[in-house]
């Protein structure tokens, strides 16, 4: 578990571990690994630790707060969480992506393909350049290239992916 | 917007929407159960059939006709144009690929040698591809990973660049693979527009003739580059020989996606390179994607994830050696893969 948790951090989680990973990390003692783990990091960073009793006076402090009282929805209450839970997931996507693409300062396109990236790792995804030796080795094998015949060497004169 | 995400298929795991008969319990069922095994069996395989001799109809048509024509190759945002000219001459093949936009780019395919000219930078690149891996090749195993993990279908009627065409569906049956669509001509099968569609129905990258006309009058000299020799000032980028020995490459992918097998393994000299870099690659008959594992050198090499269009990469280190996977599929798959490099 704890490598799993220590992969999650970095990014290296596949998307189809990251359910079964963040399950997982809902236990008292995962979390308290989560949370040593980014303390470790921040203190290799030099990005300083929050304070001694943090959490207790963060909890403390909120527990004060004034409860905000509003009408309820009149649709299920299941429904709601639903889509509540969808739409912040598509909001995380993308700001993630937005995040990676004014890093890029690239198209929507590639708004869209970081997007999709997310799922595996934005901030390290770059539209860029494939190495021209590896990609004209690798398509006279592919299926799809044989379909298409010259189609492949628009990729590779595509001024995008251009490098002679 | 919901029901999207609750079809993405990301969500589901590798084997999502992938269902088979049988799996009921029941009277009546169990009797009838080989029955329908067999109809299935008989139905799957007739599909395989069906999209292995399409893909190989297509491949021959583009290899064999003659055509010149338009083509808009559309990558995310960016669009560009290019001209075509094909020319087979007795079982040759010869083709020019001219770009109309951006700075100047050619490509001549002759006799086995790949061209690539740069005017701009006065480089010409010579790649000995053959496509000898060219259709109709595709081993028993790929066709039927291709409707095993693929749905398959046929769509009559559509124009593409004044020519009717039937639109051949690729669709994943899993979040692994990137969707295809591919139009061609329902007299001569040339394919006329090709389209990679990502696990959220996006279109990734396409392209398509605008104009084209098949069985055209091409003259060999509409093929041939335009610099008829290298100009002496400028620089002939040449790589060494295409072909791989297969060979045992001690290397191995633990991770495999399912429906993808290797179907070549070797070491392969590339350009710049001391040490012969090891070459795995796989494919589940429709796409492939490579490995590429070579010593890691003291200049630090870019890791992480690139894209182009519908082609990922991801180059991870591991210890004294470079990991890169590049193939026509998701990013998460590339990666899966290009984590899962292990010495044997």
């Amino acid at each position: 578990m704890n490598e799993n948790i220590s992969r999650l951090m970095d990014g290296e989680v596949d998307a189809n571990e990251v359910d079964a990973v963040c399950t997982a990390l809902k236990r008292q003692d995962a979390m308290a690994i989560w949370t040593c783990y980014h303390v470790i990091g921040d203190a290799m960073r030099g990005t300083g630790a929050p304070r001694a009793g943090f959490a207790e006076s963060f909890a403390e402090r909120f527990a004060a707060e004034p409860t905000v009282l509003a009408p309820s929805r009149q649709h299920s209450s299941r429904i709601a969480t639903w889509s509540w839970a969808i739409a912040a997931t598509l909001a995380a996507v993308t700001v993630v992506g937005w995040t990676a693409s004014s890093l890029l300062g690239d198209t929507p396109a590639a708004v869209a393909k970081a997007g999709e990236a997310t799922a595996v790792n934005a901030a390290r995804v770059r539209a860029s350049t494939i190495p021209a030796d590896y990609l004209m080795a690798h398509q006279e094998y592919s299926p799809a290239a044989a379909i298409q015949g010259v189609g492949p060497y628009l990729r590779a004169v595509a001024t995008q992916g251009d490098r002679p | 917007m919901p029901t999207r995400v609750a079809v993405d298929p990301r969500c589901a795991g590798p084997l999502a929407g992938y269902s088979r008969p049988g799996r009921k319990r029941g009277g009546p069922f169990l009797v009838l159960a080989p029955a329908a095994w067999v109809l299935f069996t008989l139905a799957s395989s007739a599909r395989a059939d069906d999209a292995s001799q399409w893909v190989a109809r297509v491949a021959q048509a583009a290899r064999q006709l003659n055509y010149v024509g338009t083509i808009v190759y559309q990558q995310g945002a960016r669009v560009e144009t290019s001209r075509l000219t094909h020319l087979s001459d007795n079982g040759r093949e010869y083709e020019k690929l001219v770009n109309l936009d951006g700075p100047a780019r050619e490509v001549v395919r002759a006799l086995g040698e790949v061209r690539i000219y740069y005017p701009d930078a006065k480089i010409v690149r010579v790649e000995p591809r053959t496509f000898r891996n060219a259709f109709p090749s595709l081993s028993a195993e790929q066709q039927k990973s291709l409707t095993q993990y693929y749905n398959f279908r046929l769509v009559a009627g559509e124009r593409v660049g004044g020519h009717a065409a039937d639109i051949a569906v690729f669709e994943p049956k899993d979040g692994l693979r990137y969707g295809h669509r591919f139009w061609a001509d329902t007299e001569t099968s040339l394919l006329l527009k090709a389209r990679v569609i990502n696990e959220r129905g996006e279109v990734v990258e396409q392209f398509a003739f605008t104009d084209l006309t098949v069985n055209a009058k091409v003259d060999p000299p509409m093929v041939e580059p335009t610099w008829a020799a290298v100009p002496p000032d400028w620089t002939v980028k040449e790589a060494s020989a295409g072909d791989v020995a297969p060979n045992d490459t001690g290397w191995a992918v633990t991770r495999i996606p399912p429906g993808f097998t290797k179907i070549m393994e070797g070491f392969r000299q590339l350009r710049g390179r001391r040490d012969p870099v090891a070459h795995l690659v796989f494919s589940d008959g429709l796409v492939a994607i490579s490995v590429f594992v070579e010593p890691y050198t003291t200049a630090p090499a870019p890791t992480g994830m690139k894209h182009q269009g519908g082609l990922n990469v991801y180059s991870v280190r591991q210890d004294d050696f470079l990991v890169t996977v590049l193939g026509e599929a998701p990013g998460a798959t590339v990666r899966l893969i290009g984590n899962s490099v292990s010495h044997r």
